[in-house]
């Protein structure tokens, strides 16, 4: 075997949620039989983007807000590999909360998990997105994922977990893996995981959680119903948890015209076709 | 289609005419927006291709011609030019607004074709050497072809007619570009091409009567006509590049186009991302993943890649990035031409870096070096970027490119059975040349960790001192790795001339053009141009302080690249400026004029 990088140990506070993220990462890798070489774990900046030195798969440290396009990118260039894109909540809903939407718009084949904690750690506290109350502007409401990816047509599959739930995260992320291996789209997996440090949400959050897949009422397969039982669980101060939302839509994937063929991998033939299409395009320009 | 009754006050004495031979012309369509001003000019540049001219065309560059107007110009001439001539030959106006802005850049005795239909032109406009030449394109296309956009095609039949063109060619012409459309549809451009024609007849203008004459010219190399940057997007498809994102951006968007319409032919991806930070970061995500990549833009949406373009320069990512150059700042003149990025080009982004920035001069050589861009990028495993300048929507003839002479260079790629082979793998292991091995996501064995962190050899982040200043000078050597590689400067003019004159991209073709005319005025000068741009050649430094002095021409009014001279070695004092930034390119006569004024304050 050839040595390669040995896997990081965690950077975490003890206690903090992103273990057992990282966790149900791993967990949902092993149930679908992912070989480390196969998976490409790309995390933005902050507390989060630390993930990808764990594992030991193939490891990207994206720029701070831009993880979804670089891993749209990744998932378009080689579609045999399998694309985890990882952020947090100031990551993926504010520096980069604009490429959220437009990724999920897409639809591409990739999953999509958000460490939320409702504070940067990493800067030590200050407000994110999804922070109740913020001190600097204590009458602003948080962002809710689930709610804005529920408001757009193409996403496919929406989930929430908490740490404190573990068979839950490792099964909504063991369902978002295979939502996109079965090349349904982009599984957007959100996890409540509470800063200890800066935002010990633990018991505020664990009172308020309500697990729609438990919940008979709830329509997991229709936007319209989750989008206004979501609605109205938000507006009783209830934080939905489960499978939020799984449909069908076409796929970035399936959307484009032409498959891409890496430069290096250029079969003979293909080489050949591409040769003879390029004179073509030249003899187009011949006065 | 009547044929009489047209009394619209165009006199020629056709018992006076007798034809010009021109070997250079520039002519100018103008009018509204809308009104065909650039179907006229394609049409005519097609013809005067046909007949063995060299072709310059440009359009959305008058800067004078603002709120609707639209004007495309184009000079058809027996040498290579790039750019306009100093005075316009030949105006085809929809409207007076069209005329007043040409007025002063008309040549004595040029023809000024003038769409009558709204009225007279004000006397006095045109010089009284020119021959006018009103006609009621508009109304006589709605009055016999229902149609006003059918003035184009009686247009371009009546300009054959001024420039001596034979109406076969002309018409044939016509039919090529209307090739898609059946020929009932064809029809009605055929009777207002030959309603045109007829016109110019009955003003006595016929066969070998003309005003002009352009004869048939001998062509000796096969050539093709082609924009900048149309050839920097073949450039790069034909490097093996096969993915693309961009975001639409003035002057760029035709690079995007471009890719977007040949790549599915060759298995290429071509995205619309939402913005200039997702389509660069998209491009950097296909690159990680082992597919060329490139993204394109212009200055503003540039100035956003810029943290992207630094971080693909630490975390050792290949890409190809096209800047198409446009009057700045901010969102500045967006039609206009300019050469103001190359301080962010050079000097952008946080912390130092490797970089490469290439400067083509024609879409020769945008061709040519886009396909160097995309095997350089490889080999050096950084971003090389590709700085344009009018060059990018202008079109020219040149050489048929020579797709046999393009290479595809993988560089230090891995392959699974090396990544196998190996003890162990360092995604970023200290090497002599700074260049580690690649192993791409998906190869067994070879994991690792990309990140713009610094990082050991390992790709694990790490601040120790000896590491950070091991990654940092590994970094810097990759440059000197392959500068062999990296196109030289271009040098032509007196070699034996105490003073320089030194340029880059398009404007070595004006000042060709100038050399001659100060040649006459006993001036001889030397003259460089770079082509590599950052890292400057140590040549380029030496061109400056080898000579008493060196006229920097540049496009900018921050005199950009004279500062770029200055901070890498050149002589502060034997650099004098010529600068220009009202959004025009240079014609030679300015060029002279502007060299002329301070050779004599001398």
């Amino acid at each position: 075997m050839t040595q390669t990088y040995e896997p990081a140990r965690p950077i975490w506070c003890a206690g903090c949620g992103h273990f057992g993220v990282q966790g149900a990462i791993q967990h949902a890798m092993a149930a679908a039989n992912l070989e480390l070489h196969e998976t490409l774990v790309l995390a933005g900046i902050g507390c989060s983007g630390t993930v990808q030195n764990n594992i030991g798969a193939y490891g990207y440290h994206a720029m701070h807000g831009r993880v979804m396009p670089t891993a749209i990118g990744a998932a378009l260039a080689n579609p045999e590999l399998t694309v985890i894109a990882v952020g947090g909540d100031g990551d993926g809903y504010a520096i980069g909360g604009g490429h959220l939407m437009h990724s999920m718009k897409r639809n591409p084949n990739l999953l999509h998990v958000v460490m939320n904690n409702g504070v940067y750690g990493l800067t030590k506290g200050q407000d994110s997105p999804t922070r109740e109350a913020p001190r600097a502007a204590p009458e602003e409401e948080p962002l809710d994922a689930m709610m804005l990816g529920l408001s757009i047509p193409g996403s496919t599959f929406l989930a929430r977990a908490i740490t404190t739930r573990s068979d839950q995260l490792h099964d909504l992320m063991v369902q978002g893996l295979r939502h996109v291996q079965s090349g349904r789209g982009m599984a957007f997996v959100e996890v409540l995981s509470p800063c200890v440090t800066y935002n010990d949400t633990y018991p505020d959050w664990m009172n308020r959680i309500h697990d729609v897949d438990t919940d008979p009422d709830y329509r997991n397969d229709d936007r319209g119903l989750a989008f206004s039982r979501t609605l109205e669980l938000l507006g009783e101060s209830r934080m939905p948890v489960g499978l939020i939302y799984q449909g069908a839509h076409r796929t970035l994937q399936q959307a484009l015209v032409s498959k891409v063929a890496p430069a290096q991998s250029l079969g003979e033939e293909h080489a050949v076709a591409a040769r003879s299409y390029m004179d073509r395009v030249l003899s187009s320009y011949a006065i | 289609m009547s044929q009489d009754g047209h009394n619209v006050g165009f006199e020629l004495q056709p018992s006076a005419l007798s034809p010009v031979t021109r070997d250079d012309m520039t002519l100018m369509v103008a009018g509204q927006g809308g009104d065909g001003s650039l179907t006229i000019i394609g049409l005519l540049s097609n013809v005067l291709l046909g007949r063995g001219y060299h072709v310059y065309r440009t359009s959305n560059i008058a800067s004078r011609i603002k709120g609707g107007h639209a004007a495309a110009f184009m000079r058809a001439s027996t040498v290579p030019r790039s750019h306009l001539g100093d005075l316009i030959d030949l105006v085809i106006a929809f409207d007076a607004e069209a005329v007043h802005k040409a007025c002063d850049r008309l040549a004595e005795g040029c023809v000024v074709i003038f769409d009558s239909s709204r009225g007279t032109l004000p006397p006095g406009l045109v010089p009284d050497s020119a021959l006018l030449v009103p006609i009621p394109f508009s109304r006589l296309a709605v009055r016999d072809l229902r149609r006003d956009l059918f003035k184009n095609s009686l247009g371009f039949g009546l300009t054959g007619r001024i420039l001596g063109l034979p109406d076969a060619e002309v018409e044939q012409c016509l039919r090529k570009r209307f090739s898609k459309l059946t020929e009932e549809q064809i029809l009605p451009n055929i009777l207002a091409l030959r309603a045109g024609q007829g016109f110019a007849e009955r003003a006595g203008l016929s066969g070998d009567r003309s005003i002009y004459s352009m004869p048939a010219q001998e062509r000796a190399e096969e050539r093709i006509f082609i924009s900048g940057n149309h050839a920097t997007a073949f450039g790069f498809m034909a490097a093996g590049g096969r993915f693309f994102a961009g975001y639409p951006i003035t002057p760029a968007t035709s690079v995007m186009d471009w890719l977007g319409r040949h790549f599915p032919a060759v298995g290429g991806i071509s995205m619309q991302a939402e913005d200039e930070l997702a389509a660069i970061n998209m491009a950097i995500g296909a690159s990680l993943a082992g597919v060329r990549a490139m993204t394109a833009s212009s200055g503003p949406g540039i100035a956003l890649m810029q943290e992207s373009i630094g971080h693909a320069g630490s975390a050792e990512i290949p890409l190809v990035i096209v800047d198409c150059q446009r009057a700045g700042p901010s969102t500045g003149m967006p039609t206009k031409p300019e050469q103001s990025d190359i301080n962010m080009l050079t000097r952008g982004g946080n912390g130092d870096y490797p970089h490469i920035v290439l400067a083509p001069g024609n879409p020769s050589e945008c061709f040519e070096y886009a396909a160097l861009a995309t095997n350089v990028s490889q080999l050096a495993q950084c971003p090389v970027i590709i700085a344009l300048d009018a060059i990018c929507h202008d079109s020219f003839t040149v050489s048929r490119f020579d797709l046999d002479k393009v290479e595809v260079n993988p560089g230090k790629r891995l392959t699974a059975e090396q990544v196998e082979s190996m003890e162990s793998y360092r995604r970023y292991e200290l090497t002599e040349d700074g260049i580690s091995p690649w192993a791409i996501p998906g190869t067994p064995q070879g994991m690792n960790l990309v990140t713009g962190n610094e990082r050991n050899e390992w790709g694990r982040v790490s601040t120790e001192p000896a590491v950070r200043v091991a990654m940092m000078d590994k970094r810097a050597r990759k440059l000197k790795s392959v500068k062999e590689h990296l196109p030289a400067a271009c040098e032509w003019g007196d070699t034996q001339s105490r003073i320089g004159l030194l340029a880059t991209g398009i404007l070595q073709g004006v000042i060709t053009e100038a050399l001659g005319r100060l040649e006459s005025e006993g001036l001889a000068f030397h003259c460089h141009r770079p082509r590599t741009l950052w890292p400057l050649p140590q040549e380029t430094v030496e061109f400056v302080n080898a000579h008493d002095y060196v006229y920097v021409v540049e496009q900018n009014s921050g005199a950009q690249l004279a500062g770029l001279l200055k901070s890498e070695g050149a002589n502060a004092g034997r650099i004098r400026n010529i600068l220009k930034y009202d959004g025009l390119q240079f014609t030679a006569h300015e060029l002279v004029a502007a060299i002329l004024k301070q050779e004599r304050l001398r």
